[in-house]
């Protein structure tokens, strides 16, 4: 080899490399084809999660599988454990693609993941729906390709699980709150949301809140630490998840506690055993099935032309989804995960809607 | 110890008795239990890392090893998912699986001589793959009264758990102190040319302290999985960290050669005392997190005050 090599093969590739690029853009400028001209048949279906290895996010996958038969079709599963360069890499390779006919159902890492989601989706003609992360001004009425953004209010789940709280408790006593990741929007709207539980309940007291970041082994220790500061006074424990509620549970049995009333959200599979058995409260459901499949309903109705992005009002661009209080009344309708093909028909995709982002 | 190695020790007596005189319900009998069964896993997998750092290697695999045997474990035992009811040999195997994954790093170390930090990071990936199969989504409970013991049942005052941790560090420091293994550990670290120059083959002693860390992330994961009732993928979430920082605020080197089991343990205590009694005198969820870590940079500063003009330290 001469000296010369290694410059000259550094110019070269970079040279292919930067071809390479330009061939890209020029792909996908041409890929956005006439809206909603898709057959049933060539649409393909993509839902992206963070990990399988959490029985939510699991169950939602499940949901777009339940969906993808309903219509002789299958999801494509992509999991990007909770990596956002990761996720972007695989939104980048899916665009690379054939995306004239593409509909994914996707949950942005972060507000900040969904930027880039949603351009690149939109440039390559793909059809796309989010849900959870979203930046607030970011409009998927600004886009033709972008046709839905779904989340929860969780102020408003957060006082659903308080109020569910201070019932048990007779309305009077002391509570500790385990909050999530105190930088997520979520942890900040569900602890807002106890707060306002708490004005309404003036006999309620917190005693103490302390962050578990949404794990089940911190929310171990926390509360632990927290029963002997406080002791006796503790009457419930709110957490910001079920997750974290599963770990107050435990530490509650390790201190041969049972006096205490224990509120969570997400409706995992344990927490809903849990409230079977009476040794929680109360938590709440987003349905995870139905956000797994209702995303790539949208999508779906979108690119076989029959829903037209352009006339859908802006409530269903962006909304507020429907969610479930459970408690030892209404755990036996959500014990098993299941979908309802019905939900995902063209004409019911937007039932859910429970109002728009603001 | 010598005067050198006093750093720790002092500073984790400051640090309790200030809380103490803070704070009433953190001396009490009951808070120093929670403390003990809180610092009891962190224990355990800071006594597997500090092997690997004497060499002056690293491990990051701890997270992804204890993932995949808290889920072999909760398979294994009785639980809700199968008819398993293996018990005592169920925790046997998983702690296996977990020591198979740690020879995993430590071959691709020696064969391969990629450096230990990419191995671990990718034994890591692959111990929460494994993990992620065994799980296939659905959470396994456990119902296997002894593991579920260890948590719950107490023995002068102290739980299982915690006696499990006494017991692993005690043997820790029994092999780092009178064993070829932990010996050549030290060695490797301080001048492992030296030891190969006379005639020490020490590929072999890597792998077999990479195994041994495996085996005690493995027993972490089981203990986590006690604790919690349920076998969970991310069972070792951020016990790699953890646990380098305890070895660390401990006095145990990066660069190797210093430290060890008793360092460590000490480490360990001084971070579950921090994290306890930042709780227990009321500061605030939002300033903890900023609080703790400079209260360990204050503390791992006062440490190596004694070392600081042997270079290594500061680089």
């Amino acid at each position: 080899m001469t000296r010369m090599s290694r410059p000259v093969a550094a110019l070269f590739s970079l040279s292919v490399a930067a071809m390479a690029l330009a061939g890209c853009s020029e792909g996908s400028s041409t890929a956005s084809g006439e809206s909603g001209a898709c057959d049933a048949s060539d649409v393909k279906l993509v839902g992206q999660v963070r990990n399988e290895s959490n029985p939510y996010e699991a169950s939602w996958l499940d949901g777009g599988d339940a969906f993808a038969q309903s219509v002789g079709l299958k999801q494509e599963r992509l999991t990007y454990d909770g990596d956002s360069t990761k996720q972007q890499e695989q939104i980048r390779q899916l665009l690379a693609g054939d995306t004239d006919c593409l509909v994914m159902n996707v949950l942005p890492n972060g507000d900040a993941d969904t930027t880039p989601i949603v351009k690149g989706a939109d440039q390559a003609g793909a059809y796309l729906v989010t849900q959870w992360n979203k930046p607030a001004d970011l409009d998927p009425a600004d886009y033709d390709r972008w046709v839905s953004h779904i989340t929860y209010n969780g102020v408003e789940s957060g006082q659903q699980i308080g109020d569910a709280l201070a019932e048990a408790i007779g309305g009077e006593g002391g509570i500790i709150a385990l909050q999530g990741v105190l930088d997520t929007a979520a942890a900040k709207d569900r602890f807002a949301g106890l707060e306002a539980s708490l004005a309404k309940n003036p006999g309620v007291t917190l005693l103490d809140d302390q962050t578990a970041n949404f794990s089940r082994a911190e929310a171990l220790d926390v509360t632990k630490t927290l029963l002997t500061k406080h002791g006796d006074k503790v009457k419930g424990i709110w957490a910001a998840n079920d997750d974290m509620a599963l770990g107050a549970l435990e530490a509650l049995k390790q201190a041969g506690r049972s006096d205490v009333a224990v509120v969570g959200i997400d409706a995992v599979p344990d927490a809903l055993t849990a409230i079977q058995d009476g040794s929680m409260t109360a938590t709440v459901s987003s349905d995870g099935p139905w956000q797994g499949g209702i995303g790539l309903a949208i999508g779906f109705c979108a690119a076989t032309g029959e829903l037209d992005v352009k006339d859908l009002p802006a409530d269903n661009r962006a909304f507020f989804a429907e969610q479930f209080l459970i408690t030892d009344a209404n755990v036996g309708d959500f014990a098993t995960p299941k979908t309802d093909e019905s939900d995902f028909e063209c004409d019911n995709v937007f039932d859910r809607v429970a109002g728009p982002l603001s | 110890m010598s005067l050198r190695d006093a750093g720790p020790p002092i500073a984790l007596v400051v640090i309790f008795a200030v809380f103490a005189a803070l704070s009433p319900q953190f001396r009490s009998v009951a808070n120093v239990q929670n403390i003990m069964d809180a610092a009891a896993v962190l224990a355990v997998v800071t006594c597997g890392i500090t092997f690997v750092l004497m060499m002056g290697s690293i491990d990051l695999s701890a997270a992804g090893v204890m993932g995949a045997s808290a889920l072999a474990v909760a398979l294994l035992v009785e639980n809700n998912r199968n008819g398993n009811d293996l018990g005592l040999l169920g925790i046997a195997l998983a702690v296996l699986l977990a020591a198979g994954l740690g020879a995993l790093s430590g071959l691709a170390l020696v064969l391969l001589k990629v450096p230990s930090f990419m191995t671990t990071l990718g034994v890591s990936a692959i111990g929460l793959g494994v993990a992620t199969l065994m799980f296939s989504g659905v959470q396994p409970n456990i119902s296997d009264e002894m593991l579920e013991g260890w948590a719950t049942g107490r023995f002068l005052g102290f739980s299982g758990l915690a006696w499990i941790a006494l017991g692993c560090v005690l043997v820790g420091w029994l092999i780092q102190r009178y064993t070829r293994l932990g010996r050549y550990a030290y060695a490797i670290g301080g001048a492992e040319e030296v030891l190969a120059l006379s005639g020490v083959k020490v590929a072999p002693f890597k792998v077999a302290v990479f195994t041994l860390a495996g085996a005690f992330y493995g027993l972490g994961g089981v203990m986590v999985t006690s604790q919690l009732g349920a076998g969970l993928v991310q069972a070792g979430k951020g016990y790699d960290f953890a646990a380098i920082t305890a070895a660390v605020v401990g006095g145990t080197l990066l660069t190797g050669g210093r430290g060890g089991v008793l360092h460590s343990a000490v480490g360990v205590l001084l971070i579950t005392v921090l994290t306890n009694g930042l709780v227990q005198i009321g500061v605030s969820p939002y300033w903890q997190g900023g609080v703790q870590g400079l209260i360990v940079v204050a503390a791992v500063a006062a440490a190596v005050i004694p070392q600081r003009r042997r270079n290594q330290v500061v680089k």
